[in-house]
């Protein structure tokens, strides 16, 4: 299938990506740090692997530098190729557009999920020889959210990639995603929130379940918000089912509207 | 079938029209030449087979099938060499091939490909490291594989040395022989005169001529290129061009440094040497030179855009105005 051509032709060619190599390596080492900075003192102190990685890994790195990777494998995917010329060997093949941008979201995504579990494993062992409770289920669960966050991320830049014309403008596109979602998700849609509070009022859902629900819409906090339920183990369970149960549906809406959007545009264009 | 057929083809750019109501049948199983400077339009035509570009006006069939809508049909079937591609820095050329195997759904041996191309001992270096000819030939390795029916090949030579070009053509030759199409663009005429059956000869988004070899020699067949070195005069030369320019069966003239360069029918030579002689040039040599198609295309190429358009069998080679344009412009 041709889809399955681009995603292995992109994968092997990411996975050699310097770029991604480099901030893997940055990221596998901060977080390795991490583990062994808040590493407890005392012989007899009880410090579960779930509670590093939900109060310290995650908000402070995870949710940041997974993000990041996840734009840098992605922005220049298309628009990359369309800048280079090897766009031009790669549609000489037999593939639609739809299979170079799905293709692309498959392999890059591949790509950088092996790139977390790679950068998880210096951490692990850091957890295995200090003197914490490492519950190896929880943090293979947990390494899986992270890689799911990057994909969703891939997603995102790949079809902002296809929608540009230039590297210039994927890479402005990049940034304003990095800084949407992870910097001022909050303050944007609180801002919206305001704007449209008279459209809100006579809908059957209050102003605050609106907001949840923006909330977890971000992928990083949807993320979040899974992975708490997962190290908790109420993941799809308790009184935060609804919840969890919208912040699944926006990754999914994540992985495939941009993607989908940027092919609308990428299908129409002169290359 | 026909393998590529244009009607009425026109694509604008914002401010600039590439194509302009091209009209151009490619049959099955023969080697077409597409010729032109750059910037003709040569590359837009072969973007729109490959829908790359979509034509703002007409219809464009390749393979019998529409060239956007079954897009990816007509590419299983066809080998491209596209102009102006850059390889994935990245990936060995065993991985390029690799990966147009898996894309044609083919079941090849990449090195028999990489052989045929002589890159087999460079199969496992990356491709970003590799020369501009290696690029050019490994573009052609994943062209050809899978026995394509269409050969699209733009600008193939480029980048290659002339033992490079040679075994280009000579793999032309090979394919045609197995009944492939071949469609090869080119800004040399030398290049297609070789191998092709069929040569068209675009220039400003418009087909100016298009016949056989044969048929574009038998035009040029009457004409000659006399190569005249002249000594000193400079201050008559001018005066003695137009002369020579106002004789019967006179084309075009030149003037190379000390060496005049003159299209005409075989009777005007003595009637130049005459001329030049009369308004007192010293011609210290001469030699006349065959009629080439170079000649003939640098007559369509550089003169000012013909009033009558394509006329497969009726050629008549548009008058050169003495000011030619830079071909590569």
């Amino acid at each position: 299938m041709s889809l399955v051509a681009v995603a292995e032709k992109d994968f092997h060619d990411t996975v050699r990506s310097r770029g991604m190599l480099i901030l893997v390596a940055l990221f596998s080492l901060l977080v390795a740090a991490f583990a062994y900075a808040v590493r407890p003192a005392g012989q007899g102190e009880q410090f579960a692997t779930e509670v590093l990685l939900s109060f310290f890994v995650g908000p402070f790195l995870v949710t940041t530098l997974v993000p990041l990777v996840g734009v840098v494998v992605g922005y220049n995917a298309v628009s990359g190729e369309r800048e280079s010329g090897s766009l031009k060997l790669l549609l000489s093949l037999p593939h639609s557009r739809a299979d170079v941008v799905f293709g692309k979201v498959a392999g890059r995504g591949a790509a950088l999920a092996l790139a977390v579990f790679v950068g998880f494993l210096l951490p692990a062992a850091v957890l295995i020889v200090a003197p914490v409770a490492f519950d190896a289920g929880a943090f293979l669960g947990y390494t899986v959210f992270a890689a799911v966050l990057g994909v969703v991320f891939v997603a995102i830049a790949v079809g902002c990639s296809a929608a540009s014309r230039t590297q210039r403008r994927a890479l402005i596109g990049g940034v304003g995603i990095y800084v949407l979602f992870v910097l001022l998700w909050g303050a944007i849609t609180g801002q919206l929130l305001g704007a449209a509070e008279p459209l809100i009022d006579p809908l059957p859902a209050s102003s605050a379940q609106v907001r949840a629900f923006l909330r977890v819409s971000n992928p990083t906090t949807g993320v979040e918000t899974l992975t708490n339920a997962f190290l908790a183990e109420q993941l799809f369970a308790g009184d935060q089912v609804n919840r969890q149960i919208s912040a699944a549906s926006m990754l999914v809406f994540w992985t495939i509207a941009p993607p989908l959007a940027g092919l609308w545009k990428f299908d129409a264009d002169d290359l | 079938m026909t393998a590529i057929e244009l009607r009425g083809v026109t694509k604008e750019f914002p401010g600039v029209t590439a194509v302009r109501d091209l009209d151009l049948t490619v049959e099955e199983g023969e080697v077409y030449g597409f010729l032109g400077p750059n910037g003709a339009g040569k590359s837009t035509t072969i973007d729109m087979v490959l829908d790359f570009v979509r034509p703002t006006e007409g219809t464009v069939t390749v393979l019998g099938r529409d060239a956007t809508a079954d897009s990816v049909e007509i590419r299983r079937r066809t080998g491209v060499l596209p102009d102006g591609f850059s390889v994935y820095n990245r990936l060995s050329g065993r991985k390029h091939v690799e990966f147009a195997i898996g894309s044609k759904e083919v079941d090849v041996a990449p090195e028999a490909v990489l052989e045929r191309v002589g890159l087999l001992d460079d199969a496992d270096r990356k491709a970003g490291d590799y020369s501009k000819g290696m690029r050019q030939r490994l573009a052609l390795a994943m062209a050809l594989v899978g026995e394509p029916d269409l050969l699209i090949l733009d600008e193939p030579s480029s980048g290659l040395d002339p033992a490079g070009a040679k075994e280009m053509r000579e793999i032309v030759r090979t394919e045609a022989d197995r009944g492939a199409t071949v469609f090869f663009s080119s800004h040399v005429l030398a290049q297609v005169e070789a191998v092709c059956d069929r040569v068209g000869i675009l220039r400003a988004g418009e087909l100016v001529a298009e016949d056989s070899v044969e048929g574009l020699r038998e035009t040029v067949g009457g004409e000659e290129t006399l190569e005249i070195a002249v000594g000193g005069a400079d201050g008559d030369v001018e005066a003695a061009l137009d002369a020579v320019r106002d004789l019967d069966g006179v084309t075009r003239v030149d003037r190379d440094g000390d060496t005049l360069v003159a299209n005409c029918e075989p009777g005007a030579k003595t009637r130049i040497i005459g001329a030049l002689e009369e308004a007192g040039v010293v011609v210290d040599d001469f030699r006349t030179r065959e009629a080439s198609l170079e000649d003939l295309f640098l007559a369509y190429t550089e003169g000012e855009a013909p009033d009558a358009t394509t006329d497969t069998d009726g050629l008549a080679p548009t008058e050169a105005d003495g000011s030619p344009e830079e071909v590569g412009r």
